[in-house]
């Protein structure tokens, strides 16, 4: 696996940012809910792979399926923040 | 006209300027490759002993260069794309990665903050 950014910005000696997240395996034959959270820093371990997440992007929770690629970067990688600019027409000139 | 890696350089060229035009070999390893065979900074291919090509085309082609190094970069840009990471996003737009302003000046990052990179292609 690439060293990513993230990884290279941190000190060896604190480890991942590991955030307590409520995480349960979905049985198989029930519905997935999503792991409902707001933690967009904490880092994805090997264990979160193929969990489902809603990672909160500052006004919706967003779905976010992690796959093994996903591991070591941030929760909040994958959930955007920001709407593209697309202009609108006002009606009163 | 002594070739290196299946390149032609001139007797002129200085062997900096010659390795240097590898992909992948900038000033760092290019002087550290010089070094290690006792060639002066100044010095032209033209200077270069027999001996000292092969050592330099032997370290040469046990390193990643070239198109090897194009592939890894194209890799790592289409994997955090199909990740949908946000720095896959910026790069697919051609806009800068890592936070850079965007009202002004991004030139550099229209250039090449691609998929492909077409000045490195």
């Amino acid at each position: 696996m690439q060293p990513t950014t993230a990884r290279l910005a941190r000190s060896i000696w604190k480890g991942p940012h590991i955030v307590p997240l409520p995480l349960a395996r979905p049985k198989p034959g029930q519905r997935v809910i999503p792991i409902k959270t707001q933690a967009r820093s904490a880092t994805i371990l090997p264990n979160f792979v193929g969990l489902k997440f809603a990672v909160h992007n500052g006004k919706i929770y967003q779905d976010v399926t992690v796959t093994e690629d996903m591991v070591g970067h941030k929760l909040g990688e994958f959930a955007q923040t920001r709407k593209r600019f697309s202009y609108k027409m006002s009606k009163n000139k | 006209m002594p070739y290196i890696l299946g390149t032609n350089f001139l007797e002129t060229q200085f062997v900096k300027s010659a390795l240097e035009s590898f992909y992948g070999v900038g000033p760092k390893v290019s002087q550290r490759l010089m070094a290690r065979y006792y060639i002066h900074p100044t010095a032209k291919i033209g200077a270069l002993k027999q001996q000292q090509i092969m050592a330099i085309q032997e370290d040469l082609s046990n390193m990643t260069i070239g198109n090897d190094a194009r592939r890894i970069l194209k890799d790592t840009i289409m994997r955090l794309k199909e990740m949908g990471t946000y720095r896959g996003r910026r790069h697919a737009l051609n806009l800068p990665v890592r936070g850079q302003n965007t009202r002004s000046q991004i030139v550099t990052a229209r250039k090449h903050n691609r998929i492909v990179d077409r000045t490195h292609g």
